[in-house]
């Protein structure tokens, strides 16, 4: 391997590390201004972990339930993903993926740079 | 890609086992592969009016999750003879059963649309199935609710009945439009006169401007259908009557949506 292939993989290797850092601090700052806007409140789920069910659906917010009955129909999905479904940008339902987190609908977990969305259902399937 | 269609009503009565046992034969009739599911838990109907006695699995128990949907399902396509694929799912008539199901909490009931949306994968995706066809409860109810979120079309039978309309309506604004259905009104029950003179464009518009929904069909009311006590499947047996003849009708426009 020469010396200029390790040269530049590594700053190759930084940026795509200072991509990923922009990334999850602008999901946190969605979040603050989500926060900020409603009053942390809003956002406090009735218990730790509220069932998502077809009730809980009805009495959401509109823009809230499109994107919460994206992610029942998909399973797990990550934003990019619901998006596609919606038609509504990638942005956009982020900060409502991470809004319905918040509220305790949502789990989220992440692998390697994506962050995929999912219904806590205790194991099941 | 197959269809999943959700047979509902506001009211009880207003037809929707009648149509959902006769448009799925009608489907299969016409060389479909289709399944017909009893999602009416409170009360049951389909095991007795198809007269099946010997049941090992029933759709409360997918729900449950104590069995895959392959468990559930049987095969009926030889008693109706068709060239297509009649499968049945019923629901467990037993009063225990009935108890149990409406005893359930919200997070089973999250996890049963969970199973109820699976099926689209595991029957229409996996299995080459083109309908599944939802016998709902009536009224605002969880199983409905869930059947209504996990189908494409929604059919949403209705009589002339005062109380019928007024609720029929508030259910397709507050519940329907919430989760954007495409939905279809079926009008049952209406005097055969009134439905002859009237004339479908005039009926299509009445029903737009009640209901702000497409009319999908017009059933009469047919004498014959209260004397056959709920005994046979009746597009199978009187395949020259008027009622099949509109049944045949309403699965050629839902082939088409």
């Amino acid at each position: 391997m020469s010396d200029k292939e390790v040269l530049g993989r590594k700053p190759l290797q930084i940026l795509e590390k200072i991509k990923e850092n922009l990334e999850r601090l602008n999901e946190k700052m969605e979040i603050m201004i989500e926060l900020q806007k409603h009053g942390r409140r809003e956002f406090e789920p009735i218990t730790p972990e509220a069932p998502l069910d077809v009730m809980t659906l009805l009495s959401m917010p509109d823009h809230l339930r499109k994107t919460a009955m994206t992610v029942c129909r998909l399973g797990r999905a990550t934003a990019d993903e619901v998006a596609q479904q919606t038609h509504r940008a990638r942005a956009v339902e982020s900060a409502y993926l991470n809004q319905l987190v918040i509220m305790g609908y949502l789990k989220k977990e992440r692998k390697g740079r994506k962050a995929y969305f999912y219904l806590d259902k205790e194991g099941q399937e | 890609m197959g269809k999943i269609v959700a047979v509902h009503s506001y009211k009880g009565g207003t037809g929707k086992t009648l149509i959902s046992i006769n448009l799925a034969v009608t489907l299969a009739k016409h060389g479909k592969k289709v399944c017909l599911m009893d999602l009416d838990f409170r009360a049951p109907s389909l095991s007795t009016l198809l007269n099946i006695d010997k049941v090992e699995y029933w759709l409360n128990d997918y729900l449950n999750g104590v069995c895959e949907i392959d468990k559930v399902l049987i095969d009926l396509s030889t008693k109706i003879g068709s060239q297509g694929k009649f499968f049945v799912g019923l629901a467990n008539p037993s009063v225990e059963a009935i108890r149990d199901m409406s005893s359930k909490d919200r997070k089973w009931e999250m996890r049963a649309l969970g199973r109820l949306l699976s099926l689209r994968n595991s029957l229409l995706n996996a299995n080459g199935f083109d309908y599944i066809i939802f016998d709902t409860s009536p009224g605002l109810q969880y199983s409905s609710i869930n059947a209504i979120v996990s189908a494409d079309l929604v059919i949403v039978a209705t009589t002339l009945d005062n109380s019928d309309v007024e609720g029929t309506k508030r259910m397709l604004r507050d519940l329907y439009d919430l989760f954007e259905k495409k939905t279809e009104l079926v009008l049952n029950k209406v005097m055969y006169d009134d439905a002859l003179r009237s004339g479908r464009d005039r009926l299509q518009a009445l029903v737009k401007d009640i209901y702000q929904v497409p009319l999908l069909g017009v059933i009469p009311c047919f004498c014959d259908i209260s004397r056959a006590e709920g005994k046979i499947i009746f597009v199978h047996e009187k395949p020259e009557h008027p009622f099949t003849r509109i049944l045949e009708d309403i699965a050629g426009i839902v082939d088409k949506l």
